[in-house]
């Protein structure tokens, strides 16, 4: 048995196998009009592996639907009189000074939102009953239209089901496709109830179709989707559920982040992926760090996923100085086409272009050398641009920097502090191309003691597939007010969830020993509306007046307070590969060494040492002011930092 | 001599705090006005109590934060831990339900910094449940708190706690919600001291006056871009609440390089109704309009402010003195104050301006006995319109625009909270304005009472419609219908009626206006 984890990615799709205790990669250039090519492709250099195979796939199919709004055309059923939640919302725009006002056009138009007649309420009494003869002609509609996928939420249909029940079993005769809301979102809010089953419903016939296709031509073996809940499910069920694959590779990145600084000692990380055109942060407390309420695109989606944080700051992010002569970086991307200056094409100055000029990133050394950096065209631009803020172009160059470390820690203090975490306890893993020239100066100013920086920072993403487990999510509101119920009642409670649980993951031949179940609330004090997570422990009262405390700068012990919804998340742990361990060496690490280079640091010129990071060994140390170099990323140790090769061959730096 | 470099740096810091407060403050409070619709805003004020930062929150409270903390500071000297709470609209406050509290930051043994937040309360008293009353006169509206100390060292005043929540329909969520107020100045008040901490204290005030400074030009700069000349507009409010005379707003707004002198001087002389204003709101909404003329990222502080004069005649309806009814001063008649500065600023720059939005926030109260819960309730809601046309683009539909961005009141929440059944929730077909580019909808919501019930509308655009620009026409006028067992009436734009159970309540809220008018020989239709 062995498995593979297969991460498309804009520009490569990575692949990672696992096998008798090594680990095999690869990279192969994406096939953007049909991901599934690159996917087939790559499986193909390992054809001849012996054993059963798993394959766990991260596709950005269902994220890159709903961006470009290529989906299916999709019908809405709903209560009649609210057929309009869905364009009207949160009745707010996103920008508050914008006169020429905008907001999100919803994904299914107003001629294919159907009204029914019926009715539930709060309680879960049914005022009116779904009547199957009402909506006769709406089906004929939808047929006539060529509807591809239908989407039925009604109002209350959390507290209960049973008119959606009604509805579905009539719609589902039709053969289309068909989402219902108590299935895919049991919880209370209308609008993103309605808005995430929408998402579901408008993704489904495509991703149907791609994971059919893999499925047809992967061969033999087991086809698994990587989920943005950090965990994967069967081919089968994510055709199901595919909104749960949403945003995919970056919460596979998370996971594996966490794997490796687990195995290296830090159970709490800051993670910092670093990319062309934006950054993703991440916190993780001893556990993936899970949220419900996600959106893309403004488009709410409140499945559970990894909690990520992105800013539009990354290495192509462009600086400009603007109308009040303040110098700013981003949200405006050089992409890749034109690209940074130093691709030779581009002529808006970028972060890499700073990193380059000031000698943090090596021209001759870029890509292992397969792309040559045009250091000239950088040092001309940087000398007009500085003139223009009446700066040396090397002040200029490390202002551009500074600004985008400025946007980057404040995306890292949404993630930490301002949730009421210390950034002393953590350690920042940094993985993406762009991070390791920014690690260490985020860290020094956020105050977190050390950074990591895993063996092929490149691959985490796909890495993150391999050793991730099935996991399955399932939530129920329920709105109960804590006074004098028993913690007995709400484990009763929790028991339809855990049944369902239990069966789809026996369903998918997982046994019950290998099964971890986690039973969680979300609380609030009566009369609020927003929830605090709290793992459902006898002691979770407490919890919840601690973690408000913590979230919030008061609690209330006095105050009753009410269970909104139950959530249950099974985790079907299989065996994982284990990271290989090298013994280690000497601290000396001068065989690495590729001699020093004057680099200008903080306004001053020091002379900085160059590594190898393919030839560093286990147990090597590195002292700062030093920069490492490996195909895809480059690592500045500033001064006053040092270096330590750890055994899994972790790059560990702390301040001295 | 600024750093463009920490200029930036600096202007993240500062909005950031006042994000991460307003955070913290809508996800712990309890009123569904805070915590559901954002209607709250959190800044920070350098020692002479300007504005530094402001969190993008709520446009009407850009003006009258800064007249706040002004206020609070000439009154009551503060020292180290005390926090002075506020709500009086003569002294700082803009109408009562908004809250405002404002907490000295001490470095070492100095007054350096101040950090406010204002919330809008779900009630404060007064003759109608949600404290938004079809007054004649300011103690009709509740409990007047001027400039007075709520906490003292660190801890709150129980005497003045008490004697608020005395006088408030739902003392219990008051309260929670004065925590959160609190709760989130302390958390303002450590992340400033952290920062002052991290950087000289002299670094971080110079920086401070420079971001100032960077809005003065942004904001200079937007002005500029206006051709000098003296425009002028005037668009009515359709009654003061009291009687059926329409409420005149006018502006002259005179441009000259990059200076601008807004004059309100023909309005109307301040009204009997609850439709005034107080210099704060008509401050607000004046910003408001160059805010948004200015690049999307300016950062909101006192900077934005000095390029513009703003002539308000004391007694007027855009200057009320007390004891003037305000309660509808900052959700109804700022509406109409940018509606004029539009209308105004598009005889200058066609281009920029789009016809007029609903111009309503449409508020509506509903309060009575909760048996289920044995007590008193109190819901308040605004309700969105549409939003006008421009040159290039129709309206949105169902969007709160200008002064307010609140959220709306999820169905299934304002259902377990409350004895209220949500019969209809949907775009109000055919009330955007026509034209070339077509006005935005309306919305209708209708509520169903499941109890006897006290409901109070403060609306308008119902006689007057928003206008349409460029030859586009004007959008619909909204409509507020009761609907009974024994009659359907059409309760006018400012009601307070005694409902019965099983009673409807109908809001049908105005269109935008339309841009252009639908011809070969238009300009715009040429442009496009």
């Amino acid at each position: 048995m062995f498995r593979v984890g297969i991460d498309t990615g804009g520009t490569f799709t990575d692949f990672v196998l696992y096998k008798d205790g090594e680990i095999h990669i690869r990279k192969i250039p994406s096939s953007p009009k049909n991901p599934a090519d690159a996917v087939l492709k790559g499986l193909k250099i390992w054809e001849n592996v012996s054993g059963e195979r798993q394959v766990i796939h991260g596709s950005t199919v269902a994220t890159n639907t709903l961006l470009e709004r290529k989906g299916a055309k999709t019908a809405l059923i709903t209560t009649k009189g609210f057929e309009d939640i869905l364009e009207i919302g949160r009745q707010n725009r996103a920008q508050l000074y914008n006169l020429f006002v905008d907001k999100v056009v919803p994904l299914v138009q107003k001629r294919y939102r159907f009204g029914v007649e019926e009715r539930t309420i709060g309680t879960g009494e049914i005022l009116k009953q779904a009547d199957p003869a009402s909506f006769a002609d709406i089906i004929q509609n939808i047929q006539q239209e060529g509807i591809e996928s239908i989407a039925i939420c009604l109002l209350f249909s959390y507290a209960n089901p049973k008119n959606e029940c009604i509805i579905y079993k009539s719609f589902a005769k039709t053969g289309i496709s068909v989402s219902v809301s108590h299935r895919i979102l049991p919880e209370y809010r209308e609008y993103e109830r309605c808005s995430t089953t929408v998402v579901n419903a408008y993704i489904s016939p495509i991703m149907e179709r791609y994971i059919s296709h893999l499925e047809a031509n992967i061969g033999s073996g087991d086809l698994c989707i990587m989920q943005s809940n950090g965990g994967f499910i069967s081919a089968k069920k994510a055709k199901e559920k595919p909104i749960r694959t949403v945003l995919s590779g970056p919460a596979a990145g998370v996971v594996g982040a966490f794997e490796v600084a687990k195995a290296a000692g830090y159970d709490k990380i800051v993670t910092l992926d670093m990319g062309g055109t934006s950054t993703d942060v991440s916190l993780c407390y001893e556990n993936l760090m899970i949220t419900t309420e996600s959106s893309i695109d403004c488009i709410p989606i409140n499945i559970p996923m990894i909690n990520i944080h992105t800013v539009g700051a990354g290495g192509g992010s462009i600086a400009f100085v603007d109308e009040g002569g303040s110098l700013r970086v981003g949200p405006r991307s050089a992409g890749a086409d034109p690209g940074p200056v130093c691709y030779g094409r581009g002529v808006d100055l970028t972060v890499t272009d700073a990193n380059l000029y000031l000698g943090r990133l090596l021209p001759d050394y870029f890509l292992g050398g397969d792309m040559v950096l045009d250091s000239i065209r950088v040092e001309k631009l940087m000398g007009e641009f500085g003139s223009h803020l009446n700066l040396s172009p090397h002040r200029t160059a490390e202002g551009i920097i500074d600004v985008v470390n400025a946007a980057m820690e404040r995306a890292i203090r949404v993630v930490s502090i301002e949730k009421g975490y210390d950034t002393r306890e953590f350690a920042l893993v940094s993985f993406g191309g762009g991070g390791g020239l920014h690690a260490c100066e985020l860290a020094k100013s956020l105050s977190i003691p050390q950074v990591l920086i895993p063996k092929n920072p490149g691959l985490l993403s796909a890495f993150g597939m391999l050793i991730c487990d099935v996991v399955k999510d399932y939530s129920q509101s329920v709105l109960i007010r804590d006074e004098g119920i028993q913690f007995e009642e709400i484990e009763e409670m929790f028991a339809p969830l855990i049944d369902q649980g239990v069966e789809e993951m026996s369903a998918e031949h997982i046994p019950l020993e290998r099964l971890s179940i986690e039973r969680s609330l979300d609380m609030r004090y009566v009369g609020q509306s927003y929830e605090i997570f709290i793992p459902f422990k006898e002691d979770y009262i407490d919890r919840f007046n601690k973690l408000h405390k913590k979230a919030y700068g008061y609690s209330d012990v006095e105050r009753p307070c009410e269970i909104v919804n139950l959530r249950v998340r099974i985790v079907g742990n299989l065996s994982k590969p284990k990271l290989k361990e090298e013994r280690l060496k000497g601290e000396n690490s001068a065989s690495a060494s590729l001699g020093q280079r004057i680099i200008t640091y903080k306004g001053e010129s020091i002379p900085f040492e160059l590594f190898i990071r393919k030839k560093l060994s286990a147990g090597n140390r590195v002292e700062g002011p030093a920069i490492i170099l490996e195909y895809s990323s480059t690592v500045l140790v500033p001064p006053g930092f040092s270096c330590n090769v750890d055994r899994f061959g972790n790059l560990v730096m702390k301040r001295d | 001599m600024f750093d463009p470099i920490k200029l930036e740096i600096f202007k993240n810091i500062f909005s950031s705090i006042a994000e991460e407060m307003g955070m913290a403050l809508c996800r712990s409070a309890y009123s569904p006005n805070i915590k559901e619709r954002r209607d709250y805003s959190c800044a920070l004020f350098d020692a002479k109590g300007q504005m530094v930062a402001q969190a993008a929150h709520l446009p009407i409270h850009m003006g009258s934060m800064p007249y706040s903390v002004k206020s609070a500071i000439k009154a009551i000297r503060m020292d180290k831990g005390d926090t002075i709470i506020l709500n009086d609209p003569f002294k700082g406050g803009t109408h009562l339900p908004d809250l405002t509290m404002i907490s000295p930051v001490y470095i070492g043994r100095t007054l350096r910094f101040y950090v406010a937040n204002r919330a809008h309360h779900a009630d404060i008293g007064g003759m109608s449940p949600g404290s938004l009353p079809l007054s004649r006169e300011i103690f009709q509206e509740g409990v007047r708190i001027p400039p007075l100390k709520l906490a003292r060292k660190g801890s709150i005043q129980k005497d003045l706690l008490e004697l608020i929540l005395a006088n408030v329909r739902t003392p219990e969520e008051r309260e929670g919600d004065l925590m959160a107020q609190f709760a989130a100045n302390r958390l303002g008040e450590r992340r400033l001291m952290e920062v002052a901490c991290k950087y000289s204290y002299d670094e971080v005030i110079s920086y401070m006056k420079a971001l100032q400074d960077y809005a003065g030009r942004m904001t200079e700069k937007a002005i500029e871009d206006i051709p000098d000349g003296i425009y002028s507009f005037e668009d009515f409010l359709d009654n003061d609440g009291l009687s059926d005379t329409p409420v005149r707003i006018h502006v002259t707004v005179h441009i000259k390089g990059r200076r601008a002198k807004i004059d309100f001087s023909k309005s109307s002389p301040q009204i009997k109704g609850c439709m005034n204003a107080t210099l704060a709101i008509t401050l607000s909404a004046v910003y408001y309009v160059f805010r948004c003329l200015s690049p999307l990222d300016t950062p909101s502080n006192e900077g934005c402010m000095q390029p513009l004069e703003v002539i308000a005649p004391l007694g007027t309806v855009v200057n009320a003195q007390f004891p003037a009814a305000v309660a509808g001063g900052n959700i109804e008649v700022s509406q109409r104050i940018v509606d004029v500065l539009l209308g105004s600023l598009s005889r200058a720059v066609s281009h920029r301006i789009p016809a007029a939005s609903s111009g309503s926030m449409n508020n509506i109260t509903i309060g009575g006995w909760n048996s289920k819960e044995s007590k008193m309730f109190t819901y308040y809601e605004t309700i969105a319109g549409g939003s006008g046309a421009s040159c290039d683009r129709d309206g949105v539909d169902a969007v709160h625009t200008h002064m307010t961005n609140t959220m709306n009141t999820p169905i299934e929440a304002l259902e377990n909270a409350y004895p209220l059944r949500v019969l209809r929730y949907e775009i109000r077909k055919g009330s955007g304005g026509k034209g070339l580019q077509k006005g935005g909808c309306g919305i209708r919501r209708d509520i169903q009472l499941l109890t006897d019930c006290e409901v109070t509308v403060l609306s308008d655009r119902r006689k007057f419609p928003p206008y349409g620009l460029q030859g586009g026409s004007p959008g619909k006028v909204g409509e507020n219908i009761l609907i009974s067992k024994k009659e359907t009436r059409d309760l006018g734009g400012k009601f307070t009626v005694l409902a019965k159970k099983g009673d409807v309540i109908s809001i049908r809220t105005p269109g935008g206006g339309g841009f252009g008018k639908r011809s070969k020989d238009n300009e715009y239709a040429r442009k496009i």
